[in-house]
C-alpha cells in the first residue's frame, strides 16, 4: 500500500482547471514538485494535506479515504504532517508556545510528553536556542523553521511541505536538507519548490507540473538525463536556444537549440532538464515571478 | 477553513483552553480593563466622603464598562490571531470549532475577574457598610440582589467575552471588535434609556446590559429598584451566552452538524423565555426607595 495514492484527480477553481486528471502514487522518500507558477502544485499538496478535496478522481492517503468518515480523516490528520505555503503565526505567542499549540490539536495531551516533543521538533530545525523568542521576532528563516517544526510533530508518515526553502539562507537550507535526509526514512515527504538544486540533492524522485498535468515522474538522475547532449558552454548565446546567460567566466551557457559555433558541451543540471522540459512554460512563468 | 467534513475530535479540550485562558490573562486589553476596573472601585471607596457605600446597585456598571468591553476586544483578537495559520492547524485532528469552544472556555478568565472584582465590591460595602433604605440586602429579597449582581458583573464580564469570540469568528474587517463594542454600547443605551422610567420599564430587558438601579435622586435621595425580575434575567444573559459560542462554533462548516444545530435553537428558545419571563414575573412596576439622608442634594 502506498502511503499516497491519486488516480484521475481533477481540481478547478471557477473556470480555470489547477489539476486535470493526476495519477499519481507516493512511499517512503523525498519526492520534489516542480513546476512554474499556476501549475497546480500547490493545488496538489493541499490535496493531499487534507485542506481541501479534489473535484473527482481517487485520493487514498494511508489506505484511507480524506472523503470518508470523521475517523478516516482524523485518522489521516493524526499521521499527517503540513507546512503550507504561507504560513502566519499568532503576534503574542513565542515558537515553544505556537508548537505546542499546534501540538496540542495534534493530540498531544500528555503534557510531559507534548513539552518534550515539541522540544525534539525545535532542536532538530535548530531552534532550541530561540525557543522561547517570539515569533514576531524571529527572522523570516526562522519563522519558516517554526512552521517546519510543526509540521514534523509527532513524526508524521506523510509530511507535505510547500515551499519549505522560502526565505531560508544557504546555511539553512543545509540545515533543512539534513533534517529532511532524517525523517526522509520514516516517512512520503511530498514538497514544492522552485529551487531544482535542492530537489537534486535531496530528492531521489522528481514530479514535475504543468498546466495542471503531469508532465514527467521519475529519478532525478533520469531527468538529468533527459538534458544530455542538450547544455553547452559557447562564446556566443545561441540564436535558437531555450534559454542561455553569460556565466561569471565570460562564457554563455546554452540549453536548448543547435549548438553555437566553437560551443564545448556541459555537464547538464537538473535545472537544464526542467528549462528544456517546458521551455517557453517555463521562461514565461519565470518572467511573470520576477521582480519588476 | 478546510472543505472537508470533518466533526469535533477527541482533542484535550482542556488543555487548549488552558493556553488560551493564559492568553487571555496576558493580553494588553485585559490587562489594563482590570487595572481600571478594579482602579476605579478602589477610588470611589477611598474618596466617597458619604458615610456609607451607595447607589451599590448602580456600581456594576464600573465592571462591565472596564472588565467587559475590553474583554470583548480582547478575545476577538485572539480568536482572529490563529486565522494566518489556519490552514496549517486546519489539517490537524482539531478543527476549527475545538478552536472556537477552547476560547469560549477561556472567557472563564474574565468571568473570574468579574467575581473577584463583585468580592471586592461586598467587601467595600461591609466595610463601609450600606444606609438601610438603599435597595440592597434587607430591603429586597437576597436572591434579586444576588442575581442582579452577578448578571451585571461576572456574566457581563463572561459575555463581553464570549461575543468578543463571535466578533472574531464572524467580521473579519479591520476593526470590527472597536465597532461591536460602540454597537453594544449603542444598543444598550438606546434599547432600554427611553423605556427605563416609563410604565412599561420591564422592556427594557431585552438589551446585554439592563440598568436595575436609577442610582439616586439628588433632590430628595431617593432611589428607583426597576421592574423585572433579576433571576430570569440572569437567565436570559446566560443564554446569550451559550448561543454566542454556539454560533461561533457554526463558523466552522464541518461542525455544523445537527446537533449543534439543535443546540443553538434550544438554546434561543430557553433564552427567549427566560427573557418573556423576567419581563412578566417579578416587580411589574419600578419601586422608589425611602430617601437616603445623605444622598439629598449630595
Amino acid at each position: 500500500m502506498n502511503a499516497i495514492d491519486l488516480q484521475g484527480v481533477t481540481k478547478s477553481y471557477g473556470r480555470t482547471r489547477a489539476l486535470a486528471g493526476v495519477d499519481l502514487s507516493f512511499d517512503r522518500g523525498v519526492t520534489g514538485l516542480l513546476g512554474p507558477n499556476g501549475a497546480g502544485k500547490t493545488t496538489l499538496l493541499r490535496i493531499v494535506a487534507t485542506s481541501i478535496g479534489a473535484d473527482s478522481g481517487t485520493v487514498r492517503l494511508l489506505g484511507r479515504d480524506p472523503h470518508g468518515t470523521h475517523g478516516d480523516v482524523t485518522a489521516i490528520r493524526r499521521e499527517l504532517g503540513y507546512l503550507p505555503q504561507e504560513l502566519g503565526y499568532p503576534s503574542d505567542m513565542t515558537a515553544f508556545g505556537f508548537v505546542e499549540y499546534v501540538a496540542v490539536l495534534k493530540e498531544w495531551n500528555d503534557r510531559t510528553r507534548r513539552l518534550a516533543e515539541v522540544r525534539r521538533v525545535l532542536d532538530l530545525v535548530g531552534l532550541g536556542d530561540l525557543a522561547t523568542r517570539k515569533v514576531s521576532k524571529l527572522s523570516g528563516g526562522q519563522k519558516r523553521r517554526v512552521g517546519l517544526a510543526q509540521s514534523l510533530l509527532g513524526d508524521p508518515r506523510v509530511l507535505v511541505l510547500d515551499e519549505p526553502t522560502t526565505g531560508l539562507d544557504p546555511a539553512q537550507r543545509a540545515d533543512l536538507r539534513r533534517t529532511l535526509s532524517v525523517v526522509a526514512g520514516r516517512c512520503a515527504v511530498l514538497l514544492s519548490t522552485h529551487q531544482t538544486e535542492d530537489v537534486a540533492a535531496l530528492c531521489e524522485r522528481v514530479v514535475v507540473l504543468a498546466g495542471g498535468r503531469v508532465r514527467f515522474d521519475g529519478a532525478v538522475s533520469e531527468m538529468i538525463r533527459t538534458a544530455e547532449g542538450q547544455v553547452w558552454l559557447a562564446d556566443d548565446p545561441g540564436h535558437d536556444a531555450v534559454v542561455s546567460w553569460r556565466t561569471g567566466t565570460g562564457r554563455h551557457h546554452v540549453v536548448g537549440g543547435m549548438p553555437p559555433p566553437g560551443a564545448v558541451p556541459a555537464e547538464p543540471t537538473l535545472e537544464d532538464a526542467y528549462l528544456l522540459m517546458l521551455g517557453a512554460d517555463a521562461r514565461t512563468a519565470s518572467a511573470r515571478a520576477a521582480p519588476a | 477553513m478546510t472543505d472537508l467534513a470533518l466533526p469535533s475530535s477527541s482533542t484535550s479540550l482542556r488543555t487548549m483552553a488552558g493556553i488560551e485562558a493564559r492568553r487571555l490573562a496576558r493580553h494588553p486589553a485585559f490587562i489594563i480593563g482590570n487595572v481600571l476596573g478594579f482602579g476605579v472601585l478602589v477610588l470611589m471607596a477611598v474618596l466617597d466622603d458619604a458615610p456609607a457605600f451607595g447607589d451599590v446597585l448602580s456600581t456594576p456598571v464600573v465592571a462591565a464598562f472596564f472588565i467587559g468591553l475590553p474583554t470583548l476586544i480582547a478575545t476577538a483578537r485572539l480568536t482572529r490571531s490563529t486565522e494566518a495559520t489556519a490552514e496549517a492547524l486546519g489539517t490537524a485532528p482539531g478543527t476549527e470549532a475545538d478552536r472556537t469552544k477552547a476560547l469560549a472556555l477561556a472567557c472563564l478568565v474574565p468571568f473570574a475577574a468579574g467575581l473577584l472584582w463583585l468580592g471586592l465590591l461586598l467587601v467595600v460595602t461591609v466595610t463601609e457598610s450600606v444606609h438601610p433604605n438603599e435597595w440592597w440586602f434587607g430591603t429586597m429579597p437576597d436572591w434579586q440582589v444576588w442575581s442582579i449582581l452577578i448578571a451585571l458583573v461576572p456574566v457581563a464580564c463572561l459575555g463581553g467575552g464570549v461575543l468578543g469570540v463571535l466578533t472574531g469568528r464572524w467580521m473579519r474587517f479591520p476593526g470590527a471588535p472597536a465597532v461591536m463594542v460602540v454597537a453594544v454600547v449603542v444598543v444598550t443605551m438606546v434599547g432600554q434609556l427611553p423605556v427605563a422610567y416609563e410604565s412599561a420599564s420591564e422592556l427594557r430587558l431585552w438589551v446585554p446590559w439592563a440598568m436595575w438601579h436609577s442610582g439616586s435622586d439628588s433632590a430628595n435621595g431617593t432611589a428607583d429598584l426597576l421592574a423585572g425580575n433579576p433571576f430570569f434575567y440572569l437567565l436570559y444573559l446566560l443564554c446569550l451566552c451559550a448561543a454566542a459560542a454556539l454560533v461561533a462554533m457554526w463558523h466552522d462548516r464541518s461542525a455544523r452538524t445537527r446537533r449543534l444545530r439543535f443546540a443553538i435553537v434550544g438554546v434561543t428558545v430557553v433564552g427567549l423565555a427566560c427573557l418573556a419571563l423576567s419581563m412578566t414575573t417579578g416587580s411589574s412596576e419600578n419601586q422608589r426607595s425611602e430617601p437616603i439622608p445623605f444622598q439629598v442634594d449630595k
